[in-house]
C-alpha cells in the first residue's frame, strides 16, 4: 500500500499529464432542461469536478452503457476515445459495491462470461473516494457498506479541505504517483478516526435474515399493499446502480443488421409477456417483489453479498415516493410476526 | 466458463418440414454456415438454442433433434409472434442466427438402465423429440429398457413428426401410442387427454421407470396429479419450462423463478425441484 497527500492544484497538475493518456470520467454538474444533474462525463476541466455531493447517476453508464453496440466496442459514444484506458475519478464505496455486483455477475460467473462487459471493466481504472457526510436518503451503512473506505478501488481519495490523500491499494499503479509527496500514516489515521466519529449514521435500522427467504416471502401480502401507486415507470431501475437488466435490439436489416444490447426494467409490464401472451408477472406486486428479491434474495443466494447498495437513489427518484426502505421494514415486520405465530 | 459476446452464428436453412395440417408448426434442419463450427458443435436432448432473425428478434427454441446427427440439427417453430412468424416466411438456403446450446438439459447419463415413458403434447413434443430420437438411435437403444411413448394432439390435423412415426414403432422394445381430445371419423388410435391414458394405455407399474413430459402447463399438471396418484415419486418425472428470454446465459433478467433462472439452471427440472421453487411460472 502507498499512500500521498497532496494539495489541489498538485492534484490538478497530476490531472492535467494523466488526461493526455486517459479519458478522465469524473462527476460535473450537467444542466438538462430546467434540472441540474451530477452525473459522470468525460472532462477536461479538473475544477469542474463536483466532489461534495452524492452523483444523481452511478458511474454504470461507463462500463454498462445505457445502449451498447455490440462486437463493435465504444463506437457508439463519441465521449470516449477508443485506445485510452479511462479512469473514473471520485466513485463512492456504494457504487463500488454496485461495480461488484456487476462484476460477480458478468465476469466471475461460474458459467458465462460477458465479453463486452469484461473488457469495459479492463479498460477502466476506478479511483475511489471517501464520503465526508450522508446523504438523506441513504442506508449503506444499514447493509454493511463502509462509506468511509472502500478496497474495491485500486485507487481511493479521501479529500479533506483542498487536501488529497491517495491510497494506492494496487501496486500495478504506484508509478503513477511515486513523484508526489508521502503522506504520514498517524495522520491519515487521524482523519480517518476523525471521520468515522463525525459521520452520521443512518436513521433506518433493520434486522432481517439475508438472504430472504423465498417462499416464505411469496406468500407475503406486502407486496401489493407496497406497490399500490407503482406506476411501472422503471425509474428506479435506470437509477439504480446494480440494477443490470437488458433487452437486446437490432437496427438495420437482414444479415448487415448491428444487434445493441439495451437496459431493460423489471419494472416494466411487458418485461416477462411470452409470446403466447403469457405473463408470470402479470402485476404490479409481482414485479415490484421481484425487484426487492432479487437484491435481497436471488443474488445473495446466486452470488454473494447484496444486490442493493443503500445508494438511496432509488427513493430520491421515485415519483409516486415508493421508498425501499418501507418495503424492507413491512419485510421484517412480516416475518417477526410470523416466526411469533 | 464460457465467454460470450452474445452475438449469433450464421446458420443455413436446408430443410422446412410442414408439420401440422394446417401449417402452424414447421420444423428446420439446419446447419452452420462454419463447417468447421458445425463439426465442433455439439449438445444435449433438452438443451436450447437462441435464434435469430437478423433485423429482427431472436426467441428460444429447443433442439428437436438428436445430438447423434452431427451434420445439422434440428428446431420446430409454432408461429406465434414476430420472430416466429418472420422464421415462418423463411425459405430452404435462407441464412438465420444461432447460438448455443444452453441450459441444464435432460438427465441423460442417470437415466440409463431405466425404463422411459416420454407423454408429450402438441407442440411440448418438439424437446422430447431430442431425447427420444437419442434414446432409439442404435447406438444408444441397448442402454435403456422399456421405451413407451404417449403422444397427444388436439386433432388428426394437429399431429407432428408423422415421418418419425414408422422408425419410432419399429425399434424394439418401444411401444407408441397417439391419442386426440375427441372422437374423430377415420382416427382409429386413442382418444382422451392424455392423463386419462396413462393407466389403460401405458405399462406405467414397471420398476425403476423415468417419466418425461412436455405440452401446455395444464396437461403438465393434470399428468403430473395423475402419476402422483399413482404413487410415482415427483423426482422421476421431469418437465421442461419455456420462459421469454433475452440472453440465454442468466444475465438478462426475465426468466427467473425466484433465484433460479430458467435459461441456465433449467429448462429441465424435476417435478421435486418445481414442487420447491416458488410460483412463479
Amino acid at each position: 500500500m502507498m499512500l500521498k497527500k497532496i494539495n489541489s492544484s498538485q492534484f490538478e497538475k497530476l490531472f492535467n499529464k494523466l488526461k493526455k493518456d486517459y479519458n478522465i470520467a469524473a462527476p460535473i454538474l450537467h444542466q438538462k432542461g430546467k434540472k441540474e444533474l451530477i452525473e459522470y462525463s468525460v472532462i477536461d476541466d479538473f475544477n469542474k469536478i463536483v466532489w461534495d455531493k452524492q452523483p444523481d447517476t452511478s458511474p454504470k453508464n461507463i462500463i454498462f452503457p445505457q445502449n451498447t453496440l455490440l462486437g463493435n466496442d465504444y463506437e457508439e459514444n463519441k465521449e470516449y476515445d477508443n485506445d485510452k484506458i479511462t479512469i473514473v475519478l471520485g466513485v463512492r464505496s456504494c457504487d463500488l459495491a454496485a461495480i461488484k455486483t456487476f462484476d460477480q455477475v458478468f465476469i466471475e460467473d461460474e458459467m458465462y462470461t460477458d465479453q463486452n462487459y469484461q473488457d469495459r471493466r479492463d479498460n477502466t481504472i476506478l479511483v475511489g473516494l471517501s464520503c465526508e457526510q450522508r446523504e438523506e436518503t441513504s442506508f449503506c451503512d444499514v447493509l454493511g457498506i463502509d462509506a468511509i473506505e472502500s478496497d474495491y478501488a485500486p485507487i481511493y481519495l479521501f479529500k479533506d479541505n483542498e487536501i488529497f490523500w491517495i491510497k494506492i491499494n494496487d501496486q500495478k499503479y504506484e508509478s503513477i504517483f511515486s513523484d508526489l509527496p508521502d503522506g504520514n500514516q498517524q495522520d491519515f489515521e487521524k482523519l480517518l478516526n476523525f471521520r468515522r466519529k463525525n459521520f452520521n449514521q443512518s436513521s433506518f435500522d433493520l434486522d432481517i435474515p439475508v438472504p430472504l427467504p423465498e417462499k416464505e416471502i411469496f406468500k407475503s401480502e406486502i407486496w401489493e399493499e407496497m406497490s399500490e401507486k407503482c406506476l411501472s415507470c422503471g425509474v428506479c431501475t435506470y437509477y439504480c446502480p446494480t440494477c443490470y437488466c437488458f433487452n437486446f435490439f437490432w437496427e438495420g436489416e437482414g444479415e448487415d443488421s448491428t444487434k445493441y444490447k439495451n437496459w431493460d426494467s423489471c419494472m416494466f409490464s411487458s418485461y416477462t409477456v411470452h409470446a403466447s401472451g403469457h405473463n408470470p408477472r402479470d402485476s404490479k406486486d409481482k414485479r415490484y417483489r421481484n425487484r426487492i428479491m432479487h437484491k435481497f434474495s436471488y443474488h445473495p443466494l446466486n452470488y454473494e453479498g447484496l444486490g442493493c447498495v443503500g445508494c438511496g437513489r432509488c427513493i430520491d427518484r421515485c415519483p409516486v415516493n415508493l421508498d425501499i426502505r418501507e418495503a424492507l421494514k413491512l419485510t421484517e415486520q412480516f416475518l417477526d410476526e410470523k416466526g411469533g405465530a | 466458463m464460457v465467454k460470450t459476446d452474445m452475438l449469433p452464428q450464421k446458420a443455413e436453412i436446408l430443410d422446412i418440414t410442414q408439420e401440422t395440417t394446417n401449417l402452424n408448426i414447421k420444423t428446420y434442419k439446419v446447419k452452420f454456415k462454419d463447417d468447421d463450427f458445425q463439426k465442433e458443435f455439439n449438445y444435449k436432448p433438452g438443451q436450447f438454442m437462441m435464434v435469430t432473425i437478423y433485423g429482427v428478434g431472436e426467441a428460444p427454441f429447443g433442439f428437436a433433434s438428436s445430438p447423434t446427427n452431427k451434420d445439422y440439427f434440428e428446431f420446430s417453430v409454432k408461429e406465434v409472434g414476430s420472430v416466429t412468424k418472420e422464421l415462418h416466411n423463411k425459405k430452404i438456403g435462407d441464412t438465420i442466427g444461432i447460438r448455443g446450446p444452453f441450459g441444464n438439459g435432460f438427465p441423460v447419463e442417470t437415466t440409463d438402465g431405466k425404463n422411459i415413458i416420454f407423454i408429450g403434447g402438441g407442440i411440448g413434443l418438439a424437446p422430447l423429440r431430442s431425447l427420444i430420437n437419442y434414446v432409439l438411435d442404435e447406438k444408444n437403444r441397448d442402454n435403456y429398457k422399456r421405451v413407451q411413448l404417449l403422444n397427444a394432439f388436439r386433432s388428426p390435423e394437429d399431429t407432428l413428426y408423422c415421418n418419425d412415426y414408422d422408425r419410432w414403432e419399429s425399434t424394439k422394445n418401444t411401444n407408441v401410442r397417439y391419442t386426440i381430445d375427441e372422437p374423430c371419423e377415420g382416427w382409429s388410435k386413442c382418444v382422451g387427454y392424455p392423463h386419462t391414458l396413462i393407466e389403460d394405455k401405458l405399462e406405467w407399474d414397471l420398476p425403476n421407470t423415468r417419466f418425461f413430459t412436455c405440452g401446455p402447463p395444464i396437461m403438465i399438471k393434470f399428468v403430473t396429479n395423475r402419476l402422483k396418484d399413482l404413487g410415482i415419486k415427483p423426482s422421476e418425472i421431469i418437465t421442461t419450462l419455456e420462459m421469454k428470454m433475452s440472453c440465454g446465459v442468466g444475465k438478462c433478467g426475465r426468466c427467473n423463478i425466484g433465484h433460479y433462472y430458467v435459461c441456465k439452471d433449467g429448462p429441465v427440472f424435476t417435478m421435486e425441484q418445481l414442487g420447491e421453487m416458488p410460483d412463479e411460472y
